[in-house]
């Protein structure tokens, strides 16, 4: 449909966060249409600008040149720069005016580092009175806990995700950065719902977003198992409580792998026929999926065995071509090489001042009406002159000032 | 002024299991007005546990009682022509639509988007797929376990692990579920927005693939560009990170110098980590694997939630890793009240999970319990649709209903 402009086209979001969980959050509210200013000190920028981010919660970061980290080009594109140092007076002044001319201030700072630069909530209504505030913490802005830090991987194992993840046989697992990203779309989305509320009446209001709290909510079948039940939910690795078999086979070759799951007898009888023994679907041990999941073990045997001479890419299309769900246990590079993710155009190009074209993820979905065309993630401070003269309105002397006294870059 | 964020929004969801229920679940609890149609059998999930301990039952699924909070719930056969009459007015009602059923279904019953906006031209018609509606892949099957390793995370999971020639495994219970949904909820409430302004309606095309890819993004991008090796076997031996105690796990992490030196006093400042050098992280990255046996000894010597409570005390980012009795008995899950108590008619009262979010003017909350099956259907084929109590009868007499 031609001329459906994006739905938060004139919303601006002042934004200062850094890291994952909270400029995410900003990017996605950018790929729907929103203005997105990002705010950071000069001399303490986005630690994410200029390092490789490495698998490790103990990470020996290696530097990069400022604006040229991927972990920050992934994370901030379609942004604006504008550099301030908000420990000093004149810096917070700044700030206050760009709050005065936006719609939504985002952070992720420990509780209540806001308020004590003079930008808590109660501050900034008072500059904007329907203003929409977002704090996003570890533990929320309240309680025992407020002041305690944490990351990515601290959250999933303190809301309950971690414990339930792992092999049955051994430790539970944290995972890492995508939990902080999970937690970028459910503060976006409380961000939205406020803005929706703000559509209709005009009123604005402060959003508090735990994210530990955030891992909790989706495993909520889990915990009101648990309340009903009283049996404590334990690590599973690739299985389902009913349906077998559902787990990951070993291929041909190193660190290949394919998932496959199956959750009705017709399912199966396709897969004995694919694996070249039909037999299977009438065998007493595999008729049903109660005598499956109790012979879960002998059944992954005989699959794995099969899977274990063959190419993973090729089974993966057998599988899928007869109507199994199933799929090759990726790493980046395959995401990179998926045909499927081409044809859909799930990547987008962009031109990186200091990196030339990057090929990144763009949005998350797909959505009719007019396209959002990312750029690049924002040089350090690119659109200070933007901001500050054409958005604030100061003068050549006022920005020249700002830079003597070294608030800007 | 206290209210709700989404009132006025009326929304019909045609999905199952969990990624389109939790999607509508987080607009009800915002004040969306959410009408649940399902199959007169009932949504799958509630066959799914899990159950109390009287055992399986359809009202009394914790997925299904959890994923529908705050919705009103219809039964209807969209496979004959009265109920495919029915799902029309519905959509005509409904500001969203949200699809969790493979497209093609609807494509079938001749519902295609296009046939969809010509009956309600400023819907907004959210439709959650494995793979999304094109593309080389729109017509293969995917549930959980395929997903999250089509969309590259469960490639690095178990975290940490020693041994590659284990399997890769999936996270915990329904991520992509869930995780997509919430995806979906945020396009969605997103585009409500826009129809707010311009009355016009937009097809959302989420691909669950997709929505777990894009949680994988700095990732992907450094091992393209940065030539990063991720991978759940670690390329040198891991120190600290997840660490054993005498009763459970936790996670631990010293990354810059000042934490280092706070872990260490913690430790009561032991000789032999007690040099200058210890000091820097390029030091301490090649060298505290020399330590983690007398590292690790120390770490069973404490107790998980004291040592979480003195550590984080000192600015070290830690936390416990918690079963779900540790995770409800939590100070902090209390003081916040972040579980709130439900009463559902055949379930009974329970502890739910509540949100991530307080909203200081609109919080969100249950306004009802999960319905039973077809428990609204004469409230909404007769008040909200306009069916006469005739027409509602024959709809029930043929089993349409």
């Amino acid at each position: 449909m031609e001329n459906n402009p994006l739905p938060l086209k004139g919303i601006r979001v002042a934004d200062f966060c850094w890291v994952y969980a909270g400029p995410y959050c900003g990017m996605l509210l950018g790929c729907l249409g929103a203005e997105v200013i990002k705010v950071e000190g000069h001399r303490r920028t986005d630690l994410l600008r200029h390092i490789v981010t490495w698998p490790l919660a103990d990470p020996a970061p290696t530097p990069v040149p400022p604006n040229q980290g991927m972990a920050f080009n992934s994370l901030n594109m379609n942004k604006k720069s504008l550099t301030l140092d908000l420990t000093k007076p004149e810096g917070v002044a700044i700030a206050k005016k760009l709050v005065a001319v936006s719609d939504i201030v985002a952070d992720n700072m420990r509780a209540g580092s806001m308020a004590r630069m003079g930008m808590g909530y109660d501050e900034l209504r008072k500059i904007k009175s329907d203003i929409i505030v977002l704090s996003l913490s570890s533990r929320g802005q309240q309680g025992p806990q407020k002041d305690y830090a944490g990351y990515a991987s601290i959250h999933h194992a303190i809301g309950g995700g971690a414990y339930v993840t792992g092999y049955p046989d051994d430790h539970p697992c944290h995972n890492m950065g995508d939990v902080d990203l999970m937690n970028s779309n459910t503060a976006a989305f409380a961000i939205v719902a406020a803005l929706y509320h703000r559509e209709k009446t005009g009123e604005g209001q402060f959003i508090d977003c735990s994210q530990v709290e955030g891992v909790t909510s989706l495993i909520g079948e889990l915990m009101l198992g648990y309340e009903m039940n009283g049996q404590i939910p334990e690590r599973m690795g690739n299985a389902h409580p009913q349906y077998a078999p559902h787990n990951v086979y070993q291929c041909w070759g190193v660190d290949r792998w394919i998932a496959l799951e199956v959750h009705s007898d017709e399912e199966f009888a396709v897969l004995a026929q694919v694996i070249g023994q039909p037999e299977l679907a009438a065998d007493a041990r595999f008729a049903d999926m109660a005598s499956r999941k109790k012979n879960e073990a002998e059944l992954d045997r005989i699959i794995e065995e099969w899977t274990r001479q063959r190419d993973r890419d090729w089974l993966a299309n057998e599988f899928c071509r007869a109507g199994l769900a199933a799929a090759p246990s990726r790493n980046g590079e395959d995401i990179y090489a998926d045909p499927h993710l081409r044809a859909r155009e799930v990547f987008v190009t962009v031109d990186h001042p200091e990196l030339g074209e990057l090929e990144l993820l763009g949005t998350p979905w797909k959505m009719s009406g007019d396209e959002v065309q990312l750029q690049h993630a924002p040089l350090l401070g690119e659109h200070n002159d933007y901001v500050l003269r054409e958005l604030l309105g100061l003068s050549d002397a006022e920005v020249n000032d700002l830079r003597q006294k070294d608030v800007i870059l | 002024m206290a209210g709700d964020a989404l009132t006025g929004l009326k929304v019909v969801e045609l999905a199952t299991m969990v990624a389109g229920p939790y999607c509508a679940k987080m607009l009800a609890d915002m004040g969306a007005d959410v009408i649940k149609v399902e199959p007169p059998e009932g949504d799958p999930a509630r066959q799914v546990g899990p159950f109390p301990k009287s055992g399986p039952h359809p009202e009394h699924s914790a997925l299904f009682l959890y994923n529908n909070t705050s919705k009103r719930g219809i039964t209807l056969n969209i496979d004959t022509a009265e109920g495919l009459n029915a799902l029309k007015r519905l959509i005509k009602w409904a500001n969203v639509l949200i699809d969790g059923l493979p497209f093609q279904r609807l494509e079938n019953l001749g519902l295609s988007w296009e046939a969809i906006s010509e009956l309600n031209p400023s819907l907004i018609y959210t439709s959650i797929t494995p793979y999304g509606r094109t593309g080389p892949r729109a017509d293969v099957k995917g549930d959980e376990l395929a997903l999250i390793h089509a969309g590259s995370l469960g490639n690095l999971l178990p975290t940490r692990a020693e041994n590659i020639d284990r399997p890769p495994i999936k996270t915990e219970g329904y991520f992509v579920g869930y995780h997509g949904g919430l995806s979906a909820a945020l396009a969605t409430v997103g585009a409500a927005l826009g129809q707010c302004k311009t009355g016009k309606g937009r097809l959302i095309d989420i691909s669950l693939q997709e929505t777990i890819v894009s949680l994988m993004r700095p990732n992907i991008a450094g091992n393209r560009y940065h030539h990063t090796n991720w991978s759940r076997v670690p390329d040198r031996p891991p120190a600290m990170g997840r660490m054993e105690t005498k009763d459970g796990y936790i996670v631990i992490g010293t990354p810059e110098d000042h934490h280092f030196k706070a872990f260490r006093e913690l430790m009561g400042n032991p000789e032999w980590i007690a040099g200058k050098e210890w000091e820097t992280l390029a030091y301490r990255s090649h060298h505290l694997m020399d330590v983690t046996t007398k590292l690790d000894d120390w770490m069973r010597q404490q107790s998980k939630h004291d040592i979480h409570h003195r550590a984080a005390k000192m600015g070290i980012a830690v936390g416990p890793i918690n079963s779900a009795p540790e995770v409800v008995s939590d100070e902090q899950f209390i003081y916040r009240n972040y579980f709130i108590e439900v009463e559902h008619p055949e379930a009974g009262k329970h502890k739910y999970a509540g949100w991530p979010y307080k909203l200081s003017a609109t919080p969100p909350r249950v306004y009802r319990p999960a319905p039973l099956l077809g428990q609204h259907n004469r409230e909404v084929f007769c008040d909200e649709l306009g069916y006469s109590a005739e027409e509602f009868e024959q709809l029930q007499h043929t089993g349409v209903v």
